[in-house]
């Protein structure tokens, strides 16, 4: 028995079967359940069949929105799924910007000692306050547009990131700095191109480990008051059983998630090939 | 292993024998058939928390000899249970009874007809806009449900019905959008339910532009029961409805009165969804309540009512709530006490019922 080795080789079909196993189980299961609830009510709408995935896909990726009247014309470009893609990733591009001054922030907190007593214990408090219980005070200070979903995702996700900057600028050693010093280097040289350059890759390693998060707050902000994006239509459809067109959407989600992570992962890896972790 | 099966067999034995023992002494209480009903919070459903509480229920599902359990939910969840055939019985709007159940296939009737909104659905806005003034502009509401069916009636009713796609709608969650208006001033308009209504309306500078007074009879609350667990063969499904018809009319009854003794019922009607005896009375007053068998089963059955309906199903056909793969509104049709149907006669999805309301107003239950 293999099953609880640790020195256990695997060849290349096995190692294909035992990881997609999980998948077939899964997706089985699902058609099975799906029968089984067509058999007893053939109209049924909370397990969609095939024929009734088909259709939502079809739906999700070819038509334009029904009640928006500037949505105009078919195909891809046009459809529900592309524009609410967009609105969505409008609101995530501008947190991850966002996210930015807080990294600086971080950095800035560890390194000088005046900015870090200023923001620290104010910083350890704010992060601790759950965005999503205080949404009066949000609406007033930010209405319920735009600027408010792209702000409670940014009162969300930075505290963490800023509190994790500020670690990881604290341990990188302290002879590097003081040889940066003796070598001539003045402060913000030192900050900049000394312990940030360190620290980069496991700063983008952070962010990319909280993108669930941003996504976590992002859908609801759409879910509290929008017009478009993928957390809306998904309430929107919920409002009437459109399971089959709900389950491609949170697939196509979940695909959107894994690329950016790919393409965080990979960029990390070009911009510092020196960096072995994760 | 032969211990085992031994044992087994032996608990059956004795387990039979407890039943019927017990059979014996109390009628056959042992099998009893059982139900469950859910409501969620609104002026005309917390009724059915003051008769769970208050022993009413349980009078009548004994004189039918069945078992009742009343559970409280969020309203979408409530109908999500339905639907997944966890509930026996709902309460829900005709609007939602037509698009969530009946769209899904599940044969769904209504027995009770309990009330219709009477202004508790209203369109508030805010710096003296008027309604010809909305389109361009952005109104918060939760889309696809009454509150998107009243916006449109206001629309209609005023002549502006080529506008009606100009207005932004805002989906907005049912739970923040009260606060989500007031405090943010520069949302000009939205349309919402009591009491979030009431609370709206009480900011500064906010008027009510129109309300479901305006066409009443449209938003209608409903007890509805699956067809299925109504037409048991055991007939347990008819007692069930019978339970709850006799129960529900003896609570109205109640409600109906004035004076201390009345006042009494309803703040714990009220104390259902943590209300006041004041705020509750006040939606009281913007609610027709059916107080009577008699009120309620005339405006079932009457023609009227099959008008509004269409109304409904039209709006709901339009915005898609019948379902994507639904290709004509006539796919989900409904049936009436009179035995007219709206839709194909072979697919009967809604039907409503007026022969509970009747015994009740007759004293027959």
């Amino acid at each position: 028995m293999t099953l609880f080795r640790v020195d256990t080789q695997i060849n290349r079909p096995t190692a294909w079967i035992l990881s997609w196993f999980l998948f077939v189980a899964g997706i089985s299961l699902y058609f099975y359940t799906s029968q089984k609830r067509h058999l007893e009510n053939p109209e049924d709408k909370v397990v969609p069949g095939l024929t009734q995935l088909g259709q939502g896909i079809s739906d999700a990726f070819l038509k334009s929105d029904a009640d928006d009247q500037s949505a105009t014309g078919d195909g891809f470009f046009h459809s529900m799924l592309w524009t609410d893609t967009v609105a969505s990733g409008k609101r995530f591009l501008w947190a991850m910007l966002l996210l930015i001054p807080a990294v600086v922030l971080g950095l800035h907190m560890g390194m000088f000692p005046v900015v870090g007593q200023f923001f620290l214990r104010f910083i350890l408090f704010f992060d601790k306050i759950i965005a999503l219980s205080v949404l009066p005070v949000l609406f007033i200070a930010f209405g319920i547009d735009e600027l408010a979903k792209i702000m409670l995702i940014v009162i969300g996700v930075t505290p963490t990131i800023i509190l994790d900057c500020f670690n990881l600028t604290k341990s990188v050693p302290q002879e590097q700095i003081v040889k940066g010093f003796t070598l001539g280097a003045k402060d913000f040289g030192v900050t900049y191109r000394i312990v940030l350059k360190q620290i980069l890759p496991r700063v983008l390693n952070s962010i990319r480990l909280n993108l669930k998060a941003v996504m976590l707050f992002l859908f609801a902000g759409e879910m509290i008051a929008s017009q478009d994006g993928l957390a809306f239509r998904i309430a929107l459809l919920r409002r009437h059983m459109g399971m089959n067109v709900i389950i491609p959407y949170v697939l196509w989600v979940a695909l959107l998630l894994f690329l950016v992570d790919l393409t965080m992962r990979v960029a990390n890896r070009r911009l510092h090939p020196w960096f072995r972790e994760a | 292993m032969l211990w085992q099966s031994d044992y087994v067999l032996i608990k059956r034995i004795l387990s039979l024998i407890l039943l019927a023992l017990s059979a014996a002494a109390a009628g056959s209480a042992a099998d009893k058939p059982s139900f469950v009903v859910g409501w969620s919070v609104y002026v005309g459903w917390n009724p059915w928390y003051y008769m769970a509480k208050s022993g009413i229920l349980k009078k009548w599902a004994d004189k039918y000899n069945v078992s009742i359990k009343v559970q409280r939910f969020d309203y979408a969840p409530s109908l999500d249970a339905f639907v997944a055939k966890n509930l026996d019985a709902c309460a829900m709007t005709n609007m939602e009874a037509l698009d969530m159940p009946a769209a899904a296939g599940i044969d769904t009737t209504a027995i009770i007809t309990g009330d219709y909104s009477n202004g508790n659905d209203a369109l508030l806005a805010r710096n003296n806009l008027t309604l010809p003034q909305l389109p361009g502009r952005k109104v918060l509401l939760v889309q696809k449900t009454v509150s998107e069916y009243l916006y449109e009636r206001a629309m209609t009713l005023n002549g502006l019905e080529s506008q009606t796609k100009r207005v932004k709608l805002v989906n907005t969650s049912d739970s923040d959008i009260a606060t989500a208006f007031i405090s943010d001033a520069s949302q000009d308009a939205v349309v919402t339910w009591k009491p979030m209504v009431s609370q709206i309306a009480k900011t500064k500078g906010v008027k009510m532009l129109f309300n479901s007074s305006q066409i009443p009879g449209e938003i209608v609350d409903l007890m509805v029961v699956r067809t299925e667990v109504l037409n048991r063969p055991d007939g347990s499904g008819q007692r069930f409805a019978k339970a709850l018809a006799g129960a529900w009319y003896e609570t109205t009854k109640l409600m109906s009165g004035k004076g201390p003794e009345t006042d009494k019922v309803l703040r714990e009607i009220a104390a259902g969804s943590e209300d006041s005896l004041e705020s509750y009375k006040e939606q009281l007053s913007t609610t027709n309540l059916f107080f009577t068998a008699q009120s309620a089963a005339a405006f079932t059955a009457s023609g009227d009512f099959k008008q509004k309906m269409n109304l409904v199903r039209q709006f709901c056909f339009a915005h898609g709530l019948l379902g994507s793969s639904t290709k004509s509104v006539d796919d989900v049709a409904i049936k009436y006490p009179d035995g007219s149907v709206q839709g194909k006669p072979d697919r009967v999805r809604l039907r409503y019922e007026c022969a509970y309301m009747q015994m009740a107003q007759m004293g027959k239950l």
